[in-house]
């Protein structure tokens, strides 16, 4: 069955699941080892969580991505999948345009990379198109400086699918196996929430006005009766490269899911899965790519809050909302959803909008840091904050996955296993 | 007055009753839906010798002007030392025991 994704174009699969047909189409080939984010680019690009794209973007992609935020052929694009690699890989691998390549990682095989061009771009103007500043310490901008000095262009075909790990294992699932999901779901409408939190209450109330404000005019009636809802909640957990102070992504993963399993949300209606992207922060443009990336698993509706995916001071709150509004629906495809914070109010004695609730000198809001601050000293919050049991998962994921903290240290960077493995084909 | 910032130390149940037998739990603030927490400020040279001597805390400028990702093992000395002086004003002596102490003074009970 043809699926749809992003740009109204096919959805990718470029992977030989055949072991056989696998090995018979890289024999001969040289092969050249991937670094970790570009092997989970090959693996994105391969199940199709990049569609339209079939591979690394060529120098016309690139332009068009930095100058005009499309791909060359005019699919809205935001941020570019770019494969870097130095003269002296080019030399020693006898990297040449026209040739097929076998990218390894872990020295085991992972896709055949047909190199169509060979070029390179100017990285301070990538640097300022897409993330609106040259400074080095966005760290957007300092992954875009220390990628090497020339770019690869070309198809990617995955020859060995990745093994995941526990506990990420339930939670990978490909743009197709998305699909099928919302099918035996029978959901018409799936929000997405984007998430890098292990979350308190102000996010589940950011889910529930999502999930409300996406199921609209649908009908209510049979959600009476467990089982039988038509529209629900996808929690899409980035998994990716880790700084310093992040939560660990297995308690990500895991406390999400908690809110489906402890009740605070129906079963029906609540799913968290993962996708394998490392943050490049871009603020407003990062919105767009991610709007891209759920449009491709199928998704309706896309929940955007204040500060989307930004870092410091380089983007306005609701910057990400203006540029999204901006594009035209049909260009982006999903439906964004956007939401206001949500806080404590003392006065109302619960959760509520900061859109909604008058008691505005009483108001406490929800602050990462004080969450934080928190966990760090072990105290379990209020369960109007923070819901107990979610709470218990973050302490055990610390002690199972974290080296004792829920958050990442010097001993997770060097020593955590990640989240998937390239065995022997 | 000078301008302070803070090490926030939450309190659980346990500790809240023993603070309040002390007749301390007036140095308590309510935050987030009634959670306790103990702000122990710190003037701008403290917060810069907190941050030297623990290298893995941060200085929250944006948001909470507040020192914050300092372990468990650090704040609940800083705890134990707001309880035995019955007073919030202690970060220069802890900063100052610490250096005396090194790693030891984990282990050693403050006179």
């Amino acid at each position: 069955m043809e699926l749809i994704g992003h740009g109204g174009k096919p959805l990718v699969e470029r992977v030989i699941t055949d072991k056989a047909e696998a090995k018979k189409k890289i024999a001969g080939l040289q092969t050249m080892p991937a670094s970790r984010q570009m092997a989970t680019e090959c693996i994105s690009i391969s199940y199709g969580f990049f569609s339209p794209l079939e591979g690394f973007m060529k120098r016309a992609d690139v332009d068009a991505v930095c100058k005009k935020m499309e791909l060359a052929d005019g699919t809205l694009w935001s941020i570019p999948i770019v494969y870097d690699i130095s003269d002296q890989e080019i030399a020693d691998y006898g990297v040449k345009e026209g040739t097929s390549i076998l990218l390894t990682y872990d020295n085991n095989p992972l896709a055949i990379f047909e190199v169509e061009e060979i070029f390179s771009y100017p990285k301070e103007e990538i640097a300022f198109d897409v993330y609106g500043t040259k400074e080095e310490k966005h760290p957007g901008v300092a992954r875009t400086y220390a990628y090497k000095d020339k770019f690869l262009g070309g198809k990617i075909t995955l020859v060995n699918e990745p093994v995941i790990r526990d506990p990420f294992k339930p939670y990978f699932l490909t743009p197709r196996q998305h699909r099928l999901k919302f099918k035996d779901l029978n959901w018409q409408r799936i929000v997405a929430h984007q998430t890098r939190n292990v979350p308190h209450t102000g996010h589940e109330w950011l889910m529930k006005h999502a999930y409300i404000a996406a199921h609209g005019e649908l009908p209510v009636e049979s959600m009476e009766e467990l089982g039988k809802a038509i529209s629900g909640i996808l929690v899409n957990c980035i998994v990716g490269e880790k700084r310093a102070g992040d939560y660990i992504d297995e308690a990500i993963v895991l406390t999400q899911d908690g809110l489906r399993t402890h009740g605070y949300f129906r079963p029906d209606i609540h799913l968290t899965t993962m996708t394998f992207w490392d943050m490049r922060y871009a603020g407003p443009k990062e919105a767009v790519h991610h709007s891209i990336i759920r449009t491709n698993l199928g998704l309706t509706h896309h929940m955007f809050g204040r500060d989307h995916a930004g870092v410091g001071t380089y983007y306005d709150s609701y910057e990400a909302h203006r540029l999204l509004m901006r594009i035209p629906r049909e260009k982006l495809g999903i439906t964004p959803i956007f939401v206001l914070e949500w806080l404590y109010c003392p006065h109302c004695g619960e959760i509520t909008g900061i859109g909604l609730c008058g008691h505005w000198k009483e108001h406490q809001k929800f602050s990462g840091t004080k969450i934080r601050s928190i966990l760090i000293d072990e105290v379990k919050p209020t369960r109007l904050i923070f819901r107990p049991e979610v709470f218990d998962i973050v302490m055990d994921s610390a002690k199972k996955y974290g080296f004792g903290s829920p958050f990442v240290g010097a001993e997770y960077l060097a020593k955590a296993k990640p989240a998937f493995s390239i065995e022997p084909l | 007055m000078a301008e302070t910032f803070p090490i926030n130390i939450w309190i659980n149940e346990e500790r809240f009753k023993d603070l309040q037998a002390a007749g301390l739990a007036t140095l308590l603030k309510e935050e987030l839906a009634g959670m306790k927490v103990m702000a122990v400020p710190c003037i701008a040279e403290e917060r810069d010798k907190v941050l030297k001597l623990f290298p893995m805390a941060k200085f929250d400028a944006a948001t909470t002007k507040s020192i914050e990702l300092l372990p468990k093992f650090v704040k609940d000395k800083i705890y134990e030392l707001v309880v035995k002086r019955k007073k919030m004003e202690v970060m220069t002596e802890f900063c100052s025991l610490f250096e005396k102490a090194g790693d030891a003074f984990w282990n050693q009970e403050i006179a």
